[in-house]
């Protein structure tokens, strides 16, 4: 029961976190804004869910399974948003400024 | 009056289809003769006629087994028809490789690939292998196979990863599914059924029932195999092609 109720917690507290994420890719001005929440949905909201569904299944080979793919989103998730983020900033792509968008209203 | 005819043709056929599809009985409906017939049988029968756990993979390679392996000669063909369009290399020639990309790829992405790429192709090898008994099965194997070769591609570019999987490997590869398909169907013939029956049923009816499961593991790997060859293939000529008019232009 008091299992149960650890389990929903976390899955809670991932599910948050994806929502967080994903209202910041859709509401962040620039592409260096948006990255800081999406990569939030792989790190915090994902490992949450992840750890949630471990406490819920309790010592079994599951788990190992559980830890394999947490390990591998953290490492791929790390490495995509690095990608990104230096392609981005190599290019030269423009920051985004409060200015801009209050000039021309549509932001740049 | 060309166009009126056309528009009569084009109104009489809407009308027909419209007429059909609302004859159709309702999605989901439990009296239909598939939800009363076929998938009952299916579900009650399959474990003990196919000997595979997971019904899916029964239905796919067993019963519908001449369905797959038409699904595996269109694959086929589309690799054919985008070597005839843009050509195979030639063989023993490795292609050299020029990064053209605006920012090189980083140390960070390129030990990370070379890290987990292993990784990919050994979960790409379960996936095939348990086809059988949980989800998975050779087509998504063999995908899996074609996104780590295109995840390599991107990052390290044709020669490298054209050096490990060079086209006296990947050409008889390629029509692996449907040779597999081929055997295994042949086989059935050899052993009094008829094509595709796994079982072959006067031979050898008595026999293991575990030789059934490798027939259908045989084709998942067959499958399997022929997939990833052909995505990598298709991913190869057209990188080339593209190599090719940067090189021109």
């Amino acid at each position: 029961m008091a299992r149960d109720i650890v389990a929903g917690i976390f899955c809670c507290t991932g599910t948050f976190f994806f929502i967080l994420g994903t209202t910041g890719l859709l509401r962040m001005p620039d592409l260096f804004t948006r990255l800081h929440p999406s990569t939030k949905c792989d790190t915090l909201g994902a490992c949450s869910v992840i750890v949630g569904m471990a406490v819920h299944n309790g010592w079994s080979w599951d788990l190992l399974k559980l830890v394999f793919i947490a390990c591998f989103l953290l490492l791929s998730s790390a490495t995509c948003g690095h990608a990104i983020g230096r392609s981005a900033l190599r290019r030269h792509i423009p920051y985004w400024k409060k200015k801009e968008v209050k000039e021309d209203g549509h932001g740049a | 009056m060309k166009r009126v005819a056309a528009l009569l043709f084009i109104a009489a056929l809407a009308v027909l289809l419209l007429y059909v599809v609302s004859r159709m009985p309702p999605m989901g409906d439990p009296e239909t003769p598939t939800a009363t017939h076929v998938i009952p049988r299916y579900l009650e029968k399959a474990e003990e006629e196919t000997h595979t756990v997971n019904v899916i993979t029964g239905v796919i390679l067993n019963y519908r087994g001449y369905d797959t392996m038409g699904e595996v000669t269109v694959i086929f063909c589309a690799l054919a028809a985008v070597l005839a369009v843009l050509g195979r290399e030639r063989r023993g020639v490795i292609h050299g490789f020029v990064d053209r990309s605006e920012v090189p790829s980083s140390t960070i992405v390129r030990t990370m690939v070379r890290f987990i790429v292993p990784f990919i192709i050994l979960f790409s090898v379960y996936t095939i292998l348990h086809g059988e008994t949980s989800p998975g099965g050779g087509f998504q194997g063999g995908a899996i196979i074609g996104g780590s070769m295109i995840i390599f591609t991107t990052i390290f570019g044709l020669y490298e990863s054209s050096r490990r999987i060079p086209l006296k490997v990947r050409a008889p590869l390629e029509g692996a599914a449907v040779m597999g398909f081929f055997l295994v169907g042949t086989l059935g013939l050899v052993g009094g059924g008829n094509f595709l029956t796994y079982a072959w049923p006067r031979v050898a009816q008595d026999l293991h029932p575990s030789l059934v499961v490798w027939l259908t593991v045989l084709v998942e790997v067959g499958i399997g195999l022929g997939g990833a060859m052909v995505l990598t293939s298709i991913l190869f000529a057209m990188i080339r092609e593209e190599e090719e008019i940067a090189t021109v232009s």
